[in-house]
């Protein structure tokens, strides 16, 4: 049910074509791959006393990451693509079929762990269609990932 | 409810659990749970560290355990009362002890549950970024604690809980920073995605970091977990040596194992490395592992190449078409792999901190699709680093013999912390040095027992550059030292100095550019300033580090000095050190040499 709950927001932008992007419009689903790292908690103050600017953070109660916390919730309130520097980091994995990036998308999915290898390899073999462009945005990603399993025996029932 | 608000206002009416109360407020537990100072550091014995009312229900619960126990105990005593929601763990405790019977004893609190359904955990992970020279309270690395879900692999989606010092947006000052290295500034839990952290040290800061899995069970855990909630917005004191992130994370385990002997000696400053070697000693660390940064990684890849690839993916980074080029097409696949690899972690690497560019990422991407195109390669294994907790002790005691000009010596030293670039690297940041509060003491045969020197801090990053990376070296210091100004004298001192190294097989040679302030005696304006530049070179072989160099300043005051050494430590043990040093101190028109053997010990 909790798995289910978690694939649902994370998949949520390709339910539905006119579906809102889970975690409202300010949560980072706009996010393109390779985006600037202004969100990072690389405040100078924050960083040199080790702590936290602004508002504290307390997983998902803080609510002030642009994300709506109250609706589709998955991982601290924000997609796991759809934080800053990740989608990054999934393109690297999923370019060369391996990584921790891709393994943590595909936990999130409920992929069991006999699927994953095949999940990698799936994702390896389709890299230029779940990222066709420069500017692709994790939204889309998300649909091309979606739109790539469905044609897959093993995988579609996970989506 | 009534009959509880009865009791308060009564005060005759005496419960039937009441004469347990008292031992039950001296339970380690519930000292844990209310972070009583067991007389670990000097602030504060017996008296809760948390500084914030909101975390006590009765009035001097801060100082008064039992106190706190009873108010705790008719707050949280009635059906659906409010205070359970903020108090999980303290009702979990009174509930095992005091035999309360609630199936459901947090169905009114939404909030927490709702928090406790998506912060759940099966493993506890402390975690270990190295030093990070460029921030004043990481210098000595950090620590923080990973919970993960119970796959070994997705560590990703773990959280990290992580104690520091809470900043605002308007209280952008040097003041602040001050404020919150020295103490006075409130410190906080707080509970973040593991990813993040991962992507700032690993990715933004390129720190290596070291994680050690705990042997604590479900139960212990959830303690800790329930724990966290109670601690949700509520303000420490931040003490950079010894109230600090380490020491809270010791804390946290205390609640989860309150039997344990985490605490029981007193500290007079808690080094991350430290708590590392605390839970090691305790029989708490499980498993050890190594998760390099982005810089580590690609250096790693890089070294793979021949000199002739590493110039094709430096060339390729700047311009991925020339993939199509018969001069990178000449080679194996597996080779155009390699060097597709280590473009793009440059590409990524360099430009880590900027915004995003259409450049940047069209590079970037077609950097991707390349890869992608070319067979699979694995990740070449980082060389496989020391682990900090096995380098030497943080402390030094140090006594040396030698001669100064023709005086005999005899000396004495001590230093707080931390290590230098002669003492045995293993398990340290390699060409850094971080030094505080440093003394030494010298009797000669002209004289009796003196100050020699007294370093307050001195911080040097010494960091190679190559084709891929060009980092900046340089060194701040300060303190009392000997030096020539008429005669030979104590001078207090700040210096510091920027410049580049680099790295050619087992030698490390540096040039800074450098200036200095100081104040004597002899020398006519209270603070005379001078610029220098100094110089050296390292070379380590083994048990052996050896370092030559000079530096030299020309002051306002046309007071011309520079110091020329060389100097050898061989490693006796991991905690023993037989160092030997030649100085050469000289100014206009004479000099002064100085041979030394010096024996260190390093302990804690």
């Amino acid at each position: 049910m909790k798995r289910a709950f978690l694939a649902a927001a994370l998949l949520g932008a390709s339910f539905s074509a006119h579906a809102v992007a889970p975690g409202g419009p300010g949560c980072g689903w706009g996010n393109l791959i390779f985006e600037g790292k202004s969100g990072m908690p690389v405040h100078l103050l924050a960083t040199i006393v080790n702590g936290t600017s602004g508002n504290a953070t307390f997983g998902m109660t803080s609510g002030t990451n642009g994300c709506d916390t109250s609706g589709a919730l998955t991982y601290s309130g924000e997609s796991l693509l759809s934080m800053n520097g990740v989608l990054e980091e999934v393109a690297q994995d999923m370019a060369t079929g391996q990584g921790e990036a891709l393994t943590a998308l595909s936990v999130s999915m409920g992929i069991s762990t006999q699927d994953r290898s095949h999940f990698n390899g799936l994702m390896h073999d389709n890299f230029a269609a779940i990222f066709p462009h420069q500017d692709v945005s994790a939204a889309e990603v998300m649909q091309n990932i979606t739109a790539v399993m469905q044609q897959d025996q093993k995988l579609a029932k996970y989506v | 409810m009534r009959f509880a608000l009865l009791c308060v206002v009564a005060l005759f009416c005496v419960p039937a659990w009441a004469g347990d109360l008292d031992a039950l407020a001296e339970q380690p537990r519930w000292r844990a749970l209310l972070h009583i100072n067991p007389g670990a550091t000097l602030r504060d014995r017996q008296r809760s560290y948390v500084d914030d009312d909101n975390f006590f229900l009765a009035e001097r619960g801060a100082d008064d355990p039992l106190a706190e126990l009873r108010a705790t105990v008719l707050a949280l005593r009635p059906d659906h009362a409010p205070a359970r929601c903020r108090f999980p763990a303290r009702y979990r405790f009174l509930a095992e002890q005091l035999n309360w019977r609630d199936d459901t004893p947090f169905a009114h609190c939404a909030d927490y549950l709702e928090w406790r359904a998506a912060v759940h955990a099966k493993r506890a992970v402390l975690v270990f970024p190295a030093s990070y020279l460029n921030s004043p309270s990481s210098m000595f690395g950090h620590t923080l604690m990973r919970l993960d879900q119970g796959d070994d692999s997705a560590v990703w989606l773990s959280w990290a809980i992580n104690f520091g010092a809470v900043t605002t947006e308007q209280d952008n000052s040097l003041f602040y920073i001050y404020r919150g290295l020295a103490g006075g500034y409130p410190g906080r839990f707080n509970l973040v995605p593991y990813v993040q952290k991962i992507q700032q040290y690993s990715n933004m800061e390129s720190r290596d970091i070291w994680e050690y899995s705990l042997d604590l069970n479900q139960g212990e855990i959830d303690w800790m977990i329930d724990h966290l909630w109670e601690l949700k917005d509520i303000n420490f004191d931040y003490y950079f040596f010894d109230e600090n992130c380490s020491f809270r994370l010791l804390e946290l385990v205390q609640v989860a194992r309150p039997e344990g002997g985490l605490l029981d000696e007193l500290r007079f400053a808690e080094l991350p490395v430290n708590t590392v070697r605390a839970l090691d000693q305790e029989g708490l660390i499980t498993e050890r592992h190594y998760r390099p940064s982005k810089e580590q990684e690609l250096t790693a890849f890089s070294d793979q190449l021949s000199s002739e690839e590493r110039a094709l993916a430096r060339g390729l980074a700047d311009d991925p078409a020339r993939s199509e080029e018969p001069a990178f097409q000449a080679y194996p696949p597996r080779r155009q792999a390699l060097m597709a690899h280590t473009a793009y972690r440059y590409v990524r690497f360099v430009n880590r901190k900027a915004q995003r560019s259409e450049d940047v990422a069209g590079r970037s991407f077609a950097l991707l699709s390349l890869i992608n195109r070319l067979p699979a390669v694995q990740d070449p294994a980082p060389v496989e680093r020391v682990p900090p907790e096995q380098g030497h002790g943080s402390q030094m005691l140090a006594v040396a013999g030698g001669q100064r000009g023709s005086d005999d010596f005899g000396e004495f030293s001590y230093r707080l912390t931390y290590h230098d670039l002669l003492d045995n690297n293993r398990g340290f940041l390699s060409g850094a040095q971080i030094q505080g509060l440093g003394i030494t003491l010298r009797s000669t045969e002209s004289q009796a027992v003196d100050l020699e020197a007294l370093d307050v801090v001195s911080i040097r990053s010494l960091a190679p550059r190559d084709r891929f990376s060009k980092p900046l070296s340089w060194y701040v210091e300060g303190g009392l030292e000997r030096a020539w100004a008429e005669r030979r004298r104590l001078v207090r001192y700040v210096q510091g100095g920027a410049g580049a190294s680099w790295r050619l097989g087992n030698l490390q040679p540096y040039l800074l550019a450098s200036a200095r302030a100081e104040n004597n005696s002899d020398f006519a304006p209270w603070i005379t300033t001078g610029g220098g530049a100094e110089a050296g070179l390292l070379y380590h072989a083994g048990r052996w580090q050896w370092q030559a160099g000079g530096a030299g300043h020309y002051f306002v005051n046309d007071v011309y000095r520079y110091r020329s050494t060389l100097a050898v430590q061989y490693a006796l043990t991991g905690q023993q050190g037989l160092r030997a040093e030649v100085e050469r101190e000289g100014w206009r028109g004479d000099g002064e040499t100085e041979f030394k053997l010096q024996w260190r010990w390093y302990f804690d």
